[in-house]
């Protein structure tokens, strides 16, 4: 590689150099930090996103590939980048004060985020299996830290174990499906992928490795049939850390999803079906088994898993559309996901957990404000107009009935009927019934912060979606 | 640029509700609700002043683009059919608030805000040109009338809430699919003018029929889709029914007027029989249930079933009459079954029991009251030189020339009206005062009278002379009807 090629991969990944730099210097720093100054790594944190976010800014004017075809910076890459420091930042305002009351305060939590973030910001800009495997590997190992980071609670310790376990069974399928590739075709870069498969689609070694690459990609995301460790992750993580996984590995894992099923694979056709299989059961799941939920945070868990399973509706769809819907879906999933969470995360006060549904019991009494809010994320998640989640519903929906696949939409269509129920039954639960026991919510500025944007997002979205959607569709890549 | 007189009827009450949000007393909250809903009926009454009722076209148009990347736009406009039920929105917009002014004691500030959101949303559901901001409309009504249902109702309010919502969600969301798959049959677009100009191949015509058709069906509710109604209506609060029976139920003829009946011309002709079979069935059959209610707030709920199945049974005769009658009764129902239910909110909150046969010689304690509930019973069994006289002799001679054996047993309906509102008042307000023995019971008082009054004249205006009413929506019924004959002589 030439010192010119090296200067140009450099600038192409300078975002991701940013935050691992950053990190490493903040790992030194954390140890120098007293206690009671902890806040002064939640702002160096997150400064160094901001500086990496305006890196990314400025180098998102054109495609930069880099790496010999490893990496690229085009805008497609921009855009989940841009959803992964909203989520990180977001997180890092939330962690704060809940870090304090579970006394996690520790540099090493801020320093794994930033770590994670940069797995997924590598994620979001490879372009070959060996990168997709370096940046997937960079994240999940840090969220399987993050996982068991409340030390005392056993529930947390067995989450992290578990999520390892799984975890590592999940990326050695991955690495199995990479083997096969390459030795099928020679090659692990997409583009050569894509070469080698429009050559011989119908070959059945090939269409195995897909297979495996796929379960260990909806692995990542919390699809059926690989979604049996979310829900006891979900609910023994740390909130904060439960909350950082529901949306920013989430949408990582769709963006290499998107990348390696519309990019290369398009002409291995029966792919479609598998994940077309995999959208109708991961949402039936979900919505089925959040009815029974009397967690919050395993609600949650179930409803992220029917979220991702509309979001591969959008998948299923493809074209450019498609894929559009797939990214302002998460966008906007986001930021709703991210307000529940932080309204569930501010409850943790003293010796009140808030993860139990039947503990909001007349919130609206006690708390107005804070009740109007969840009532907007949650019909949000329900897909009610006039909030944003109505809006991703409906783009995914006019992808899926342009490319013709009017009877998935009606699938998905029913099944956010069953999941509006169990979000419209903790709506019941907060405005209609009578108050138990009072609250003291742990609202510290940067709680308010994070909902007055969360909650900001999910109506401004839903208001005025043209904006972002054309921001979507311009952010696809090839177009 | 014409002056957005549209946009100013729906957004007054929104700009209420923002304000209502920083009062404090309870007092300030209620006088400023009236005076937002009564602004916005002045608002649609000069709407209705300077409507021209010589021309089919849209008028007082408004349009913005809103989403172009998938030609989505704010658009508002009216015609005949429309003007006619903002004018009424409005109208039960006011009566909302004068009936929750003592009935809800709690959370007033939260309930008006609640009102208010409904009522404007409910006004852009009659005013929007774009199918796109149309469903916005239609599905945000939801959330301000779970929470009406849910937070201010009755004993059983969680069920009748949770079970509305399902039902109205469930059915719409069908109807989004149906107007995605619209939008690519007809060219990309959300424009209802340039979605009816289309002329859609049967088969599609045909599935987005059925797809509209359980939709629409849940809203107004036809027999087998009803049985959320009784449930929310006895759970609701007063106003609460008035807004379901009045407004709410008309959305989905409504969405027959407006879409499936000029978008789906051929589909419409073909499946008219179906459609009366299913009016005539809920006719019948809303009427029997009606007939065997003890709860007043059920009979009530039960009989709009039945009168809401001649609305259907008027649309779907496709003929003038029938049309004009279907929706004539549409907004007689409003006002009538509104009041209806404005009068069992009266005796509830003074007797605390739905219960008729605890009532009794009401006549005695509170004369006022029984007289006009008199005037409203009439209207609701369609006696002449009331309103629903005039709607009713439409639909049924339009049923008649549609389908006589359809037509007959709207007849049979009809009677079965009178034999249950007859019963219904004699036990309620003659015979001796079981009552009054057991509870004080006062005669209506200034505040009550002033929101019954207003339909009490409507109830005599359009029973002795229609020709008003009926003259705002001749032109656009005409001209709706063309367009179903011209592009629905069958597949």
């Amino acid at each position: 590689m030439t010192a010119a090629a090296l200067f140009q991969s450099a600038l192409a990944s300078l975002p991701e150099i940013v935050v691992i730099t950053g990190a490493c210097i903040l790992l030194i720093l954390g140890q120098l930090v007293r206690r009671g100054q902890e806040y002064f790594l939640v702002w160096a944190s997150v400064a160094i996103v901001l500086i990496a976010a305006l890196a990314t800014l400025i180098l998102s004017s054109e495609v930069r590939p880099a790496y010999t075809g490893m990496f690229v910076a085009d805008r497609f890459a921009v855009f989940f980048k841009f959803v992964f420091y909203l989520a990180t930042i977001l997180t890092f305002l939330l962690s704060r004060k809940y870090a304090d009351i579970e006394g996690i305060g520790s540099s090493e939590y801020y320093v794994l985020l930033l770590f994670a973030l940069s797995g997924m910001m590598i994620m979001a800009s490879a372009t070959d299996l060996l990168s997709i495997y370096v940046g997937l590997e960079l994240m999940v190992l840090c969220t399987y830290v993050l996982t068991g980071f409340l030390r005392r609670e056993r529930r947390s310790n067995e989450a992290a174990l578990k999520y390892v376990i799984l975890g590592a069974v999940s990326t050695g399928i991955f690495l199995y499906g990479v083997s096969l590739v390459y030795g099928l075709t020679g090659t692990t870069q997409l583009d050569g992928m894509a070469a080698a498969v429009t050559g011989d689609p119908l070959d059945p070694g090939l269409l195995l490795a897909v297979v495996f690459i796929v379960a260990g990609l909806v692995f990542k995301v919390g699809a059926v049939p690989f979604h049996m460790w979310l829900p006891d992750v979900y609910e023994g993580a740390p909130t904060t850390i439960t909350a950082f996984m529901s949306v920013g590995p989430k949408a990582a894992g769709f963006a290499v999803i998107l990348r390696v099923f519309l990019n290369p694979l398009v002409a291995a056709s029966d792919v479609w079906i598998i994940v077309a299989v995999i959208a109708v059961v991961t949402m039936a799941l979900g919505s089925f088994v959040a009815l029974v939920q009397d967690n919050f945070k395993r609600l949650l868990a179930y409803s992220s898993i029917a979220h991702a399973g509309f979001a591969l509706f959008g998948v299923v769809a493809g074209g450019a559309d498609g894929i559009a819907s797939v990214m302002l879906y998460l966008l906007i999933y986001s930021l709703m996901n991210l307000g529940i969470f932080a309204t569930v995360i501010m409850m943790r006060n003293g010796n009140f957990s808030g993860e139990v549904i039947e503990d909001y019991s007349g919130f609206a009494k006690s708390r107005p404000g804070l009740a109007l809010l969840m009532l907007l994320y949650l019909f949000s998640l329900a897909g009610i107009p006039p909030t944003a989640g109505f809006f991703a519903k409906f783009y995914v929906l006019v992808a899926l009935v342009e490319r013709g696949f009017v009877m998935l939409a009606v699938i998905a269509v029913l099944l956010s009927a069953v999941a509006a129920y169990f979000y419209i039954r903790i709506v019941m639960v907060i405005y209609m019934r009578e108050p138990e026991r009072t609250f003291d919510p742990a609202l510290t500025p940067s709680v308010r912060a994070t909902l007055a944007f969360t909650a900001l997002g999910t109506i401004g979205i839903g208001l005025f979606p043209a904006w972002f959607l054309r921001l979507a569709q311009n952010s696809v890549f090839g177009g | 640029m014409e002056f957005p007189l549209l946009s100013l009827i729906m957004f007054t009450p929104v700009a209420g509700a923002v304000v209502l949000m920083f009062l404090h007393s309870d007092d300030a909250v209620r006088w400023t609700a009236l005076g937002v809903t009564v602004l916005d009926l002045a608002l649609s009454i000069a709407m209705l002043a300077s409507f021209d009722t010589t021309t089919h076209a849209m008028q007082f148009t408004e349009t913005h683009p809103w989403v172009p990347a998938l030609g989505i736009t704010y658009a508002l406009g009216i015609d005949g059919i429309s003007a006619l039920f903002v004018f009424l929105t409005a109208l039960l917009g006011s009566i909302c608030v004068l009936a929750s002014w003592v009935a809800i004691d709690r959370k007033v500030k939260e309930f008006m805000v609640s009102l208010l959101t409904m009522q404007a949303l409910m006004l852009g559901v009659f005013c929007a040109l774009d199918l796109f901001l149309f469903y916005v409309f239609w599905e945000a009504m939801l959330i301000p009338m779970y929470l009406i249902i849910g937070v201010w109702g009755g004993e059983g309010r969680v069920y009748a809430a949770l079970k509305f919502f399902l039902y109205t969600l469930a059915g719409s969301l069908l109807f989004l699919i149906g107007v995605i798959v619209l939008y690519f049959n007809g060219g990309e677009t959300f424009d209802i003018l340039a979605l009816t100009a289309q002329d859609l191949p049967f088969p599609v015509q045909s599935w987005l029929f059925f797809a509209f058709l359980i939709a629409f069906a849940v809203k107004v509710p036809m027999v087998p889709v009803h049985t959320w109604l009784p449930d929310a209506h006895v759970q609701a609060p007063t106003a609460g029914s008035i807004i379901l029976a009045g407004v709410l139920l008309k959305m989905g003829a409504y969405g027959f007027l407006r879409f499936s009946l000029p978008m789906l011309p051929e589909a419409s002709v073909y499946y008219s029989t179906l459609m009366l079979s299913l009016s005539a069935l809920a006719i019948v059959y809303g009427g029997l249930l009606a007939l065997a209610q003890d709860d007043l707030k059920k009979l009530v709920a039960y009989s709009s079933i039945s009168h809401m199945g001649f609305v259907t049974m008027g649309i779907f005769a496709l003929n003038l009459r029938g049309l004009e009658g279907g929706i004539l009764q549409m907004f007689n129902h409003g006002v009538t079954t509104g009041a209806l239910f404005l009068f069992v909110g009266l005796i509830y909150e003074r007797t605390h029991t739905r219960s008729i046969a605890e009532y009794g010689g009401l006549m005695k304690a509170a004369p006022v009251y029984t007289a006009f509930l008199a005037l409203f019973t009439l209207s609701s069994m369609a006696l002449p030189g009331t309103n629903s006289f005039i709607g009713e002799l439409l639909v049924l001679s339009g049923g008649f020339a549609a389908n006589l054996a359809v037509g007959a047993a709207a007849v049979l309906g009809a009677l079965l009206g009178a034999a249950y509102l007859l019963g219904m008042y004699r036990k309620v307000a003659l015979g001796p005062a079981s009552v009054g023995a057991r509870f004080k019971i006062c005669d209506v008082n200034a505040r009550e009278m002033a929101a019954i009054l207003p339909l009490a004249v409507l109830v005599l205006w359009v029973g002795l002379y229609p020709k008003p009413f009926l003259g705002i929506i001749d032109v656009s019924v005409k001209h709706l009807l063309a367009q179903v004959h011209d592009k629905g002589s069958g597949p």
